[in-house]
């Protein structure tokens, strides 16, 4: 009972961040996040469907597409990453720079660590398949969201809502993946059932956040500025001449 | 349970870094963007450092410690040492504070440039972790040791605040400074 309430919710609240994107007019804006959005909403229904009418096909299921909606993911990644720096050229291509090293030596490691374990079946190679790509999608977060924190990136409501959430459903979902995949941990258990609530938690985040469009702090008009261009120059003057008084008085024997 | 380490490390630090965002942004709300004026203020604080680099070693120069030795009495020489030692500790904090807030200052400014170089943000980032690393070692040494024994540690400090200073210089000499804020307040579109 518990579990079908947290799925219908979670149903529902995928809905109402779709719907809310039509009518705030922010599809356009995040068109990657709410691909994602329609996504796994498609597959909730799906699952929903499975559980109800195949339960017998439904583990299997269940790990093919979460799979998909993984890879999915990847695109709320690429559109925190769009969006947030696209007004910072020298930040955008430093990040960019980082995250091309940090996706080859994760997924470097992630295939090694495929290709030693062995296909014991579909879905369990499926779901370590599944895993691994998180924890690339983890270290991928992990260093956008230290750019942000060192170069003091300037977030609007819409995408700090949507980053936040995302942060904390990956950063979750990474330590219960973790302990999943752990045999004879009973930590899991708990986890595992943390995990749909965390969903919701991360939903209702999105919900709040995008349920209107916000602006996004820009840097000002450069017409604006050019006004006080005559300021700085007279300042700059100033502070020479008081260095130079300085220079005189430390030569000075 | 071993390589669980290095997952929930990077599971948790995500988490961390999420909320250190989130106070981020609670925070921005409060202050401001890099404007006009702080731009020109660094500039002054860069000149200032490079200027009184000149004068600070010769806080530390032994030849004055020399010269105490052999002709004052030791209540002198006590006298001299504690001033000595007050004024290369409040140098050296002031330092440490200036170089913060002109890092500080670079990183926010470094949206403003066209040219992005990684390896020299990571040589800046090492660099800097060595400087804060090295001051502080200096610091605890100073207090303990007194201003003139720590001659080799001063010389470092000072050359990495200059490096500092070529740095930043070189920064804002890349700003536009047409691109800056130029009044204290948030805008928003």
């Amino acid at each position: 009972m518990g579990t079908k309430l947290i799925w219908s919710s979670a149903i529902a609240l995928e809905a109402i961040v779709l719907c809310r994107g039509v009518k705030a007019a922010l599809l356009r804006n995040y068109p990657f996040f709410y691909a994602y959005v329609g996504c796994v909403f498609l597959v909730d229904l799906l699952r929903f469907s499975c559980y109800e009418f195949a339960p017998n096909f439904n583990q299997a299921f269940y790990w093919h597409t979460e799979l998909v909606t993984i890879v999915m993911s990847y695109a709320i990644v690429f559109e925190i990453f769009r969006r947030s720096l696209r007004l910072n050229p020298a930040v955008a291509r430093f990040a960019q720079t980082l995250l091309f090293v940090v996706l080859v030596l994760t997924g470097t490691y992630v295939a090694i660590d495929l290709l030693h374990g062995g296909f014991t079946s579909l879905p369990r190679a499926t779901a370590e398949l599944g895993r691994d790509l998180r924890y690339v999608e983890g270290a991928l977060l992990l260093v956008m969201l230290w750019l942000f924190g060192r170069y003091r990136i300037s977030f609007g409501r819409n995408l700090l809502g949507l980053t936040i959430g995302y942060s904390l459903l990956v950063g979750l979902d990474v330590i219960n993946l973790a302990f999943l995949f752990l045999p004879g941990n009973e930590l899991s258990i708990g986890l595992r059932k943390l995990r749909p609530i965390t969903y919701l938690i991360t939903l209702i985040m999105w919900c709040a956040s995008l349920w209107s469009s916000r602006p996004d702090p820009v840097p000002p008009e450069e017409s604006a500025i050019e006004r006080d261009y005559d300021l700085l120059e007279a300042k700059t003057r100033t502070a020479l001449a008081h260095i130079s008084v300085r220079v005189a008085s430390t030569l000075r024997p | 349970m071993t390589p669980l380490i290095p997952i929930l490390f990077l599971g948790a630090l995500i988490l961390v870094f999420s909320g250190r965002l989130l106070v981020q942004w609670s925070r921005k709300n409060r202050t401001q963007s890099v404007t006009i004026e702080d731009y020109s203020s660094a500039r002054a604080a860069l000149d200032s450092v490079s200027v009184e680099t000149m004068a600070i070693k010769r806080i530390f120069a032994t030849d004055d410690m020399g010269f105490i030795s052999r002709t004052g009495t030791p209540e002198v020489r006590r006298i001299f040492l504690k001033e000595r030692k007050t004024l290369a500790l409040q140098w050296l904090r002031k330092t440490q504070k200036q170089v913060a807030q002109l890092m500080d200052l670079h990183l926010k400014l470094a949206s403003y440039t066209h040219e992005p170089n990684p390896g020299f943000e990571l040589r800046l980032t090492v660099n800097y972790m060595f400087f804060i690393f090295a001051s502080n070692v200096l610091l605890i040494f100073l207090w303990l040791q007194g201003p003139f024994k720590a001659v080799s540690t001063v010389g470092y400090t000072l050359r990495v605040a200059e490096y500092f200073c070529s740095v930043f210089s070189l920064r804002l000499e890349k700003i536009n400074p047409v691109k800056l804020d130029p009044v204290r307040v948030t805008r928003m579109v």
